[in-house]
């Protein structure tokens, strides 16, 4: 998935696979953050920019 | 099966840059198999060419479809309409179904997504295996339903030759020795007297573009219903 997102000019780090139990709370918001951190590292989606501006 | 490979997608793009509403459509047989050209490839190539014409401010309109077979006019007929509304269609499915297809829809540009490769067979999870040449004089009755002509690197009738090492072939230590695997298999079959057999070189003369074939029997069938119905 990240390398046809890359081939499509999306970064590929967008997008990532975690595997977390249902009942292991504190890794699912650690994930949560860490997408948030490179989410605002990356700044909005190019495809949304259209609509922002 | 017929096995191919899908082209990177700035191939496709360029391809069809010009065009503004696109048909992408899969075949749901051999390409589909071996992952290249079925239903769910036609929805990632779908997907990434709306992403990329979109980020390249030349958004295209992109419509999917797959179908049982695009080397069968009778699987075809159902999405001609479909494609005849588009100004292009991609087909992800073998040479052979591309050219079914423009054949169909002369009007309409026909591009192709795949790289038609080979037909072989499914080794493993995502593996596949050359396994026939399509010489049109098939020898793998005597050389143990292994054949020497798709697998040898020199496609050599009559083997092996001086290059074999320990089961592996000269050309590389990745690929097995046709004719040890051959005298492997006779040797299980208790036929190893084939081996002495020294075969006639192959016709290639029979492989002259493009080859037709013609079922007599049936044409034959055919003729009499008519005359008697």
């Amino acid at each position: 998935m990240k390398k046809l997102l890359e081939e499509a000019g999306i970064e590929p780090d967008r997008i990532k696979m975690y595997n977390i139990g249902a009942s292991d709370a504190p890794l699912f918001a650690k994930a949560a953050n860490e997408m948030t951190e490179v989410a605002r590292k990356l700044g909005p989606n190019p495809l949304k920019k259209e609509k922002r501006a | 099966m017929i096995v191919g490979q899908r082209k990177p997608l700035a191939e496709i793009k360029e391809m069809v840059k010009n065009h503004k509403k696109i048909l992408i459509l899969g075949c749901g047989t051999c390409v589909a198999v071996c992952m290249a050209g079925g239903e769910k490839e036609v929805e990632l190539l779908a997907s990434q060419l709306r992403i990329a014409r979109k980020l390249e401010g030349n958004p295209v309109e992109v419509l999917e479809d797959t179908v049982t077979r695009q080397c069968d006019r009778e699987y075809m007929e159902p999405i001609l309409e479909k494609a005849r509304g588009c100004d292009a269609v991609i087909s992800m499915a073998c040479g052979v179904g591309v050219q079914l297809l423009s054949d169909l829809i002369e009007e309409i540009p026909v591009y192709p997504a795949l790289n038609t490769r080979f037909i072989g067979t499914n080794e493993r999870e995502g593996v596949w295996l050359e396994r026939c040449m399509m010489c049109g004089n098939c020898i793998l009755g005597q050389t143990g339903g292994i054949c020497p002509i798709a697998i040898c690197a020199k496609g050599l009738v009559n083997g092996p030759c001086g290059g074999t090492n320990k089961g592996k072939c000269e050309v590389s230590n990745d690929k097995d020795c046709a004719w040890t695997l051959i005298y492997r298999r006779l040797e299980k079959q208790g036929k190893l007297d084939n081996i002495r057999q020294i075969f006639p070189p192959k016709r290639f003369g029979l492989h002259v573009n493009p080859i037709t074939q013609v079922n007599e029997a049936y044409q034959h069938a055919q003729k009499e219903e008519a005359h008697h119905g």
